[in-house]
């Protein structure tokens, strides 16, 4: 018998989250050289938003599951008890508010509490995948992970970045005994920001005495952004090695195609004309910083300097449009816990993540100001197996 | 100064590929501490062949966590075809150490009565050249060699050369290039970058496999892709038990006999739809999905054109390399090994810039395979792979031609052992 899935989301448009992600279960997906269809059958839907183009009701018609008007009968497929085995919260596109700190506010706290109150109700919880952060807000984030912990039901989060393919093909040995890290992306705040921070995130967690959480934060913009690598608050030979993974740098090399040391050239700061740098700095000492260089490049590459491995970098390979590869990375991850029922990495990893970045945005909109963060105190272990994609 | 040798090397691959005549051994090959090079190229324009590579030896390019200058000096330029998007004077202006030539004679001398480098590299790709009866661009890859190994003769001095894609449209010519520089013993690689680019997920294919059947799904235009097609299945295949001992025939297929091919299982079925599942480039074979498998009559929908090159080598492994333009872009790779249930398949990555990047970054491992030949004078893999991939491209073309009839092949019964190390990009 197949597993049976609700999926809720915010928008089921082309080539929304919840459209690629929830068509992988219906349709397969490609993974580890075959065309894998996964043993799970999505039965129930709940779609908050149907503007023009909601495709919903059609895959509902075609694959045989309904559409439901509120969550609650989503998980209950319109009866009295939870109905399904595992659920998937899309929250991502559609038109939400944004607060003062540009995070939308999208609703998958209240759509998770919403699950959360049927598991309790019904005396019955199922593993729940959450995509991309947890929630704009840490705490109710740490609220989520304390429900899972607390219902004893496994959950998973977050973005296809940590899983998808790398170029090279590198993982950082567990226990590492990692001196600076560095991540550069590009592609704005609170989408692309959370993307690059947990790429970065999946790297140092493997570091020596694993995660343990953030001491404080803090956002630089603009010519601050230069300033600090000219003060070695950043390093110009982690970006070097980070750039040096990039296969698309902007410019000169769009002019006429030539290569570029964009880093010594000189060419960077024009290219990037409003850098942001995401500063961490976690409990353990550990330093990594996030540059967001819009315009000079447009792709997701980590560096670090790991004592007696020396320079270690790769791309993390974001697969164009319109198969998205990477996001059958991800699904074929949330399917390995609702077959398994074992998250196959820690959702700690994103509940951090989504602290250092409200806490990035809350150093911004506080004038740029260096942030203690003593309520970041995430501390978990890094999987011991590589999770991404390899095979 | 530099590292002197009394004579060429030859590896044992070399060795093993080689008929029993000796080397004619010119003077003595020298590989300098910093070697000069000089480029021999048809056109040099934004994104062209040319460009990919002269701008990697004079601006450096990424490498293994720097960015990495080559320690060697690209001192001469000959350009065939100067047209009005021209980038060759902008990078001679901007890098005044490299001097353009208006002859490969000259540029190969730098203007002297010698030859005055220690590696070329030759780059016919691009450019306005006639094409035959066959469809095969006329490319002056053989006629720039000759005129690179004349002044090698007059100086009575040889020294590495890499030609880049396949040798010649030619095969008699290739063959003649390929003998020359054994007889010369000069170091002489060339080829595609799909054998050194990355691979997702980055496989190799495992020393002494039993292969039965392998299998590139891809895309490009004949005369063109087919070769990197070609090239992405040699450059596994080569690694079989018994190395490389050549190929019987070749037959073409297109359009409607491509489809009745299909479904015929003239190729193995299963194998295609393996290669299939490595791409990051197919088509929704439906509105509103985004990465859906198709089924044939998706893909006879979405392919127009549709060729496959099937052959025989001697030892009785079958190989089909599909170009199906309109289903993807990047280059996959399957293959039924012996003793494994599962297809063994990958695809070969293009970071290709069509959109998808900005910089055609595949020409980084390539340019490093080339440094490394001319550091050492020693071919980091055999030629003989673009060899017979050159003959295959130009069987396919012939079987194409003559109503896509099976081409008996003798002429390719090319013996070769691979490189032991992998040379695919993985650092």
């Amino acid at each position: 018998m197949p597993k049976r899935v609700a999926v809720i989301t915010t928008v089921y448009r082309y080539l929304t989250h919840a459209q690629h992600e929830a068509d992988r279960i219906l349709v397969g997906y490609p993974h580890g050289g075959a065309w894998h269809r996964p043993d799970l059958k999505i039965v129930s839907l709940y779609v908050d938003q149907k503007p023009e183009g909601d495709l919903g009701g059609s895959r509902a018609r075609e694959f045989g599951f309904t559409v439901y008007p509120t969550i609650g009968e989503a998980l209950r497929c319109g009866g009295d008890k939870l109905a399904v085995d595992a659920i998937m919260i899309i929250g991502e596109h559609g038109h939400y508010p944004k607060n003062e700190k540009g995070q939308i506010l999208y609703p998958r706290y209240d759509w998770f509490q919403q699950c959360v109150d049927v598991f309790e109700k019904d005396e019955r919880s199922v593993p729940v995948f959450n995509d991309k952060n947890l929630s704009y807000s840490f705490e109710k984030a740490t609220r989520m992970v304390a429900a899972s912990k607390r219902l004893g039901f496994p959950m998973l989060a977050g973005s296809s970045v940590p899983v998808t393919w790398r170029l090279p093909d590198i993982e950082l040995p567990l226990g590492s005994e990692i001196e600076d890290a560095l991540m550069v992306g590009e592609g704005g705040s609170d989408a692309m920001d959370y993307h690059a921070l947990e790429g970065m995130q999946c790297m140092v967690e493997r570091r020596k005495g694993g995660e343990t959480g953030v001491r404080a934060v803090q956002l630089l913009e603009g010519d601050e952004v230069w300033k600090a690598g000219e003060e070695g608050r950043w390093s110009k030979e982690l970006l070097t090695a980070a750039l040096s993974r990039s296969d698309t740098p902007l410019g000169l090399t769009v002019k006429d195609g030539r290569t570029q040391d964009l880093v010594h050239n000189g060419e960077l700061p024009k290219l990037a004309k409003n850098p942001w740098g995401y500063f961490i700095e976690y409990r353990d000492g550990l330093k990594a910083t996030l540059l967001m260089l819009d315009g000079a490049i447009q792709d997701f590459n980590f560096a670090a300097r790991v004592k007696s491995l020396g320079l270690r970098s790769t791309q993390f390979l974001l697969t164009p449009e319109p198969n998205v590869t990477y996001s059958a990375c991800l699904v074929g991850k949330a399917e390995e816990m609702f077959v398994t029922g074992k998250a196959p990495y820690p959702v700690e990893r994103t509940l951090i993540v989504s602290g250092i970045l409200e806490s990035c945005l809350t150093s911004r909109v506080q004038g740029h100001k260096r942030l203690e963060t003593p309520e970041i105190n995430v501390r978990y272990e890094a999987p011991r197996e590589s999770q991404h994609c390899r095979a | 100064m530099g590292f002197h040798r009394s004579f060429m090397p030859i590896s044992r691959r070399e060795f093993i590929a080689g008929t029993a005549a000796a080397p004619l051994l010119l003077e003595a090959q020298k590989v300098p501490a910093r070697p000069k090079l000089a480029a021999v190229c048809t056109i040099c324009f934004r994104m062209s062949h040319a460009q990919h590579i002269v701008d990697r030896f004079l601006d450096g390019y990424g490498w293994n966590s720097t960015h990495h200058h080559p320690p060697m000096d690209l001192v001469a330029l000959y350009v065939n075809q100067i047209g009005k998007d021209d980038l060759s004077r902008e990078r001679a202006a901007r890098h005044p150490g490299m001097k353009m030539y208006p002859t490969i004679a000259e540029a190969l001398t730098q203007g002297g009565s010698k030859l005055a480098v220690d590696g070329v590299v030759l780059v016919g790709e691009h450019g306005h050249y006639p094409q035959n009866e066959k469809g095969q661009t006329k490319y002056p890859r053989y006629e720039f060699f000759q005129q690179i190994v004349k002044v090698f003769r007059d100086s009575g001095r040889s020294v590495p050369v890499f030609s880049d894609k396949h040798l010649s449209w030619n095969w008699d010519w290739a063959k003649e290039m390929y003998d020359t520089a054994r007889s010369m013993g000069f170091a002489f690689m060339a080829g595609s970058s799909l054998p050194v680019t990355w691979r997702t997920p980055s496989l190799e294919m495992p020393a002494d496999a039993r292969v039965r059947e392998a299998m590139c799904v891809c895309y490009g235009g004949v005369d063109s892709y087919d070769f990197h097609g070609l090239e992405t299945i040699q450059c596994m295949v080569e690694r079989r038990r018994g190395g490389e001992v050549g190929v019987k025939w070749v037959q073409a297929y297109r359009g409607e006999n491509f489809w009745k091919a299909y479904e015929q299982n003239v190729w193995p079925r299963e194998l295609a739809e393996a290669a299939l599942c490595r791409s990051h480039t197919l088509t929704p074979s439906r509105p509103g999905f985004n990465d859906i498998f198709p089924s044939l009559e998706d893909m006879r929908r979405l392919v127009k054109d549709p060729v496959a090159y099937r052959y025989e080598h001697e030892d009785g492994v079958k190989a089909t390399m599909l170009l199906m333009n309109g289903l993807v872009k990047d280059f996959n790779f399957a293959a039924t090994l012996e003793g494994r249930r599962e297809p063994f398949s990958t695809q070969m990555y293009l970071p290709m810039p069509d959109g998808r990047t900005t910089q055609a970054n595949f020409f980084s491992p390539l340019v490093n395979n080339m440094e490394k030949m001319f550091l050492t004078g020693r071919a980091t893999y055999p030629v003989e792979r673009t060899l017979l991939t050159t003959g295959l491209t130009a069987a396919g073309v012939e079987s194409l031609h003559r109503n896509q009839a099976r081409y008996e092949t003798p002429h390719l019964a090319i013996r070769y052992q691979p490189s032991q190390e992998s040379t695919f990009w993985r650092t």
